[in-house]
């Protein structure tokens, strides 16, 4: 397998021009397979909880430094045209979240400026959130009762990735100044968010409440986001493939030991570890990105998941809005299995117990596939194209054929 | 070389399917690997060193405990749903020892009893039954009871009741696989009297009692695991007043000498006063405890038993093993560290010569086979040679035009020779007979000498007693992760092994890419041969045989182009080491010659097997000790043992990056070199040893027109690879 592997990275040479931007109909799919691992992973890790799936695979850190990549490609128009669009295009998909759980959340009889976590003005300032989110938005710690439909956590575990958003946001805007910054000085601003996490992210440097958070989060990627400039203005070409790879590696034995000795609640979960967090997703995302073998197709047997890649691609902030209020709402659908009349009996009912998560983990697909047909196309709308129903490019394909 | 080889291949075909299941040439060396770690992992599970679990539930209240178990005697019958207890008739004495049996302490303790014609209880544990289970062999065949303290001695009120099945199952299995019987009786760990039940552990014990089993604490404590004396010992367990008493002792746990002693003489002191010493059934006057278990569940004891004992042993042979190979790799470092030094230090005095300044023409052989790409260069590289030299270019049987190319270039002493394809050796044979020079420098048809390359190599051979020089191949291509690792291998290979190799005068390879021979020399060991897939190793080798020296020339340089994926690395290191058994092989005679024949056979041929055979063979045990330190610990020790090993080695890679004058920065890739290269080295040589001990032996001879040998490389982009086996950096 490795061999295979590395005969195909090692073949493809890299004749690839640093700044020129390659043509705008081929999309990089090496870029889109890393993103759609990203988001299978996002949604097994919050399914199971595994804390080895966070090292396995930073999905965090690609999908940041995926972004920069195109964010830094996109820079080469004028910024303020290009950070419109880019909050325009994620907005509108963020609203039509925020409406359908914020109904949620007021029939549920949540009120933010009596909760006790947020409280007053404040509280309904934290709305915003919602609508930009500038911080991320506030949700109720439980909500309905345990014994209800969905889980009493159910709040927090929708909108509890909506951190990344606000983490997207403040990369949107800040681009083009990091952008600035980095043809200057690419170094220091590559390492820099690394020294930003070792800082606030140990608890050197204490900043409270959602600033911090955003601080922190912001420092934790921002290494990431920079490797995406750096991977799309050539900087990372320029270094010899096994000094990156070398020091990469270092960096990520630094990331282990790190988190050896600084375990949190579940343990190896690097999203409880910063700067362990940073600096392996720094160090995995290097190395992906120093392979980066530029494919126009999906080589070999990876062909077959092609139009996989490019629905999920295309919606990738609705799977990502969208994947964890489903994974509460598989819970009461996968209830009814214990109802069915063949189902009745004790060894059935332990094996369906031993399985649950498995089966949720089946079940999720379906319904992101729903969310896609049914709220997908706002992403469409955002970005002012036609809207499109089911986007995995085989209409495309078929056409080109032809 | 491998031309008339890849071409076979390519026609037979046969072997594509071979190749298709690309982990067939991994698996054996795998499943070698996979089925050492897991005894290396059962070995730590009777060891304790997996799932082992010291807490101990603090006591808690009483008040769930009936009051007639709370105020009655030590054993506890719970079967089938009863909850009474027993206590022994007076002068009925129970002794019972815990935690073993242990090696030492149990066989002391059994030949007290005997002395004194007693017997006794003893619970055993299930991780010290599996590994000792002669003693309870003898426990039970002296007339002892033995009974259940678990599999590897948790409390078991914190443990959930599968662990509790598991820990009765499991040590069961243990006693079942040494005697064949099973037992009734049971000690919980870490208990004391029957007073001391409570809330947490009467649940335990009536759950036990629902297995079908006895509980057996004690109502006399020797404490005997203070250490307080064998005064105490003997006072803790004497009863009052002629009572009956169950007596705590213990066989195993560390030193139990007092226990022994205070045995010895308990014994004949309480028989005095009427005392009988019995088994807990004969002094209960009940049924026997133990049962006879016979079919499958006797088999699969005797499997447990087995598999524990060979993994005991398996470790001990691989913890030598570790030895062995942690002093090879040290020593051979340090002498490495020494002869280097010792030899660049004689080099490069500056009155060092090797004799008269050799100023005559050489020939200069460059076989080539598919080289149309880079043959303009090493030519060109040629023409600008400092030394007079006639260009001898050997095309055998090209199909892109090298030769053509090479006519092409239309440069003076340059010739070129055509041949049907016939294989490296034919070609450098057909090139040595039509040189017109005595001396005469071998390199690739891809490699670049610099001006000074050829003037540096042929200067030993004002010493007439050099038959063959060495030259400095480096790589070229060193930017790539596997580029960078060939690098240090290659600076390493030349500047350390080369060296020490020439100190201790068995170098046992010319690399084929830059190498100069006396052609008299060649002659007397009748030229190249096909015998092997390494000809130059083999060519090496008969030049020891034959009483010349072989040196090594550190200034002349020649750039080549290492192998840039893992398959090209894979085909070329398999040919190399398989090669290299073979010429071993072939030349193993020398051992019993006498001369210089003798000597290298007695001197290099071992050294060399050492080296380049037998030490990479356990060069896979470092990191199965190393996953196995991880997983088990202690983690940090082993962590910090391996950096260690990782620290010399890199002290001496950057003393070879310094007698070379390199740059350090690539030294920066060696952790990961030593992490993801060695291994793919040592399973390339696992791979040709199985070859040489299966079919390979058989066909040693015509392997190379069978093609069986090339298969597993796997197929090699054609330009490259004909070149390829000649840069050997090591020996």
């Amino acid at each position: 397998m490795t061999q295979e592997h590395t005969q195909s990275t090692y073949d493809i040479p890299r004749q690839q021009e640093p700044s020129a931007p390659p043509a705008p109909a081929g999309r990089d799919r090496y870029l889109d397979l890393l993103r759609s691992i990203a988001l299978v992973r996002v949604v097994a890790y919050h399914l199971f909880g595994w804390a080895w799936l966070t090292v396995l695979f930073p999905s965090m850190g690609v999908m940041f430094a995926l972004a920069g990549s195109l964010m830094a490609r996109s820079l080469n128009r004028p910024a303020w045209g290009v950070v419109r669009g880019r909050i325009r295009r994620l907005l509108p998909p963020l609203w039509a979240f925020g409406a359908v759980v914020l109904t949620l959340l007021f029939v549920g009889e949540w009120s933010p400026s009596r909760d006790p976590d947020h409280g007053g003005v404040q509280g309904l300032v934290e709305l915003i959130g919602y609508v930009v989110p500038i911080g991320a938005p506030p949700y109720p710690a439980h909500i309905g009762s345990p014994s209800g439909l969905l889980e009493d956590t159910w709040a927090e575990q929708a909108a509890g990735p909506l951190w990344y958003l606000r983490a997207y946001l403040w990369f949107v805007i800040t681009s083009p100044l990091l952008l600035w910054a980095f043809r200057r000085a690419p170094w220091p601003t590559l390492l820099a968010p690394l020294g930003l996490t070792a800082l606030v992210g140990t608890g050197l440097v204490a900043v409270p409440g959602e600033t911090g958070n955003a601080v922190g989060d912001f420092a934790v990627y921002g290494g990431c986001w920079v490797l995406g400039f750096a991977h799309h203005e050539g900087l990372l070409r320029q270094v010899p493939r096994y000094l990156a790879v070398s020091c990469s590696t270092l960096l990520m034995a630094f990331a282990l030991w790190w988190a050896a000795g600084h375990q949190g609640p579940n343990g190896w979960d690097l999203n409880d570890i910063p700067l362990a967090q940073a600096t392996w997703s720094f160090g995995f995302v290097v190395i992906l990105l120093q392979y980066s073998p530029s494919w126009r197709e999906l080589p070999g047997r990876l062909a077959g998941w092609d139009r996989l890649v490019t629905l999920s691609n295309n919606r990738a902030i609705t799977i990502y809005l969208w994947h964890n209020l489903l994974i509460m709402a598989t819970f009461p659908i996968l209830d009814l299995l214990y109802e069915l009349p063949f189902l009745q009996s004790a060894t059935v009912e332990a094996a369906l117990d031993s399985t649950y998560a498995l089966w949720t983990f089946v079940l999720v697909w379906p319904l992101i596939g729903l969310a896609i047909l049914g709220v997908g196309w706002i992403e469409d709308l955002a970005a002012r194209r036609k809207p499109r129903l089911w986007p995995n490019g085989a209409k495309k394909r078929a056409a080109r054929q032809r | 070389m491998a031309t008339r080889t890849r071409r076979s291949r390519a026609a037979t075909g046969v072997l594509g399917g071979f190749r298709r299941s690309l982990p067939m040439r991994l698996l054996l060396p795998l499943l070698a690997l996979v089925a050492l770690m897991a005894m290396l992992m059962l070995r730590g599970y009777v060891h304790s060193e997996v799932l082992a679990d010291h807490r101990v539930q603090a006591p808690v209240a009483s008040d769930r405990v009936p009051d007639r178990i709370l105020e009655g005697g030590p054993v506890i019958d719970t079967r089938g749903g009863r909850s009474q207890s027993l206590s022994l008739r007076d002068h009925r004495l129970v002794l019972t020892f815990d935690d073993g049996p242990d090696p030492e302490w149990t066989p002391k303790v059994l030949d007290v009893l005997k002395k004194h014609d007693a017997h006794a209880v003893f619970f055993v544990t299930g991780t010290m039954a599996s590994r000792y289970p002669d003693l309870v062999r003898r426990i039970v065949a002296e007339g002892h009871e033995v009974g259940l303290h678990t599999f590897n001695h948790p409390d078991l009120s914190l443990q959930s009741k599968k662990r509790i099945d598991w820990e009765l199952s499991q040590s069961q299995l243990a006693i079942t696989g040494a005697v064949g019987i099973r037992t009734a009786l049971f000690r919980p760990p870490y208990s004391s009297s029957a007073s001391a039940l409570d809330n947490r552990t009467w649940p335990v014990t009536k759950y036990i009692g629902s297995r079908g089993y006895i509980t057996v604490v004690n109502d006399t404590d020797s404490e005997d695991w203070r250490k307080p004396g064998v005064e105490q010992i003997m006072r803790n367990s004497t009863p009052e007043d002629g009572r009956g008493a169950i007596v705590l002792m213990h066989d195993s746990g560390g030193d139990r000498h007092q226990t022994v002693q205070a045995l010895d003489r308990l014994l004949p002191k309480l028989q005095a006063r009427g005392y009988e010493f019995d088994t807990l059934t004969e002094a209960l006057g009940a049924v026997g405890a133990h049962t006879p278990v016979t079919g499958i569940d006797l088999w699969k004891g005797r499997a447990w038993v087995f598999l524990v004992t060979a993994s005991d042993n398996i470790t001990a042979v691989l913890v030598v093993g570790l030895a062995v190979i942690g002093f090879l790799v040290i020593s051979r470092f340090l002498l490495m560290l020494l002869l280097s030094g010792v030899h660049a230090r004689r080099v490069r005095r500056r009155d060092f010569r090797w004799g008269p300044p050799v100023t005559e023409p050489v020939t200069v052989l460059v076989p080539a086979y598919n080289e149309a790409k880079c043959i303009e260069n090493t030519v060109r590289s040629l023409m600008a040679s400092e030394h007079p030299i006639e260009v001898l270019v050997v095309d055998d049987g090209s199909s892109d035009g090298t030769a053509r190319i090479v006519e092409a270039m239309n440069l003076p002493n340059v010739r070129v020779v055509r041949q049907l394809n016939a294989g490296k050796p034919a070609a450098l044979n057909r090139g040595l007979a039509n040189a017109s020079h005595d001396i005469i420098v071998m390199m690739d048809g891809d490699t670049v000498f610099e001006p000074s390359t050829v003037g540096e190599l042929v200067q030993p051979f004002g010493d007439p007693g050099v038959g063959a020089v060495a030259g400095n191949a480096k790589v070229g291509n060193r930017d790539s992760l596997i580029g960078a690792w060939q690098h240090i291998e290659y600076v390493m290979g030349f500047n350390l092994d080369r060296r020490m190799y020439d100190m201790l005068r068995c170098m046992p390879t010319i690399p084929g890419a830059v190498g100069a021979f006396r052609r008299s020399a060649l002659e007397r060991v009748g030229g190249m041969s096909e015998d092997t897939l390494a000809e130059d190793t083999d060519i090496t080798m008969a030049m020891h045989r034959d009483g010349w020296r072989v040196v090594y020339a550190e200034k002349a340089r020649a750039w080549t182009e290492a192998p840039e994926t893992v398959q090209q690395l894979w085909s070329q290191r398999y040919r190399w080491s398989y090669g290299t058994m073979q010429a071993i092989w072939k030349h193993r005679g020398a051992l019993l010659d006498r001369g210089p024949s003798g000597r290298f056979g007695r001197v290099g041929l071992p050294l060399v097997s050492l080296f380049m055979v037998v030490a990479p063979l356990l060069a896979p045990l470092i990191d199965v000790f190393l996953i196995y330190g991880l997983v088990f610990g202690p983690t940090q020790k082993t962590i910090m043992a391996w950096l260690g090993v990782l620290a010399i080695q890199a002290v001496c890679a950057a003393y070879a990056f310094r007698l070379d004058g390199e740059r350090m920065t690539h030294l920066i890739s060696l952790p990961l070199q030593q992490i993801l290269y060695r291994q793919l080295m040592y399973v390339v040589l696992l791979q040709s040893w199985i070859t040489a001990l299966t079919g390979g032996r058989l066909r040693w001879q015509k392997l190379r027109r069978t093609g069986v040998v090339e298969a597993p490389g796997g197929p090699v982009p054609r330009q490259r690879a004909s070149s390829d086996d000649e840069r050997r950096p090591v020996g």
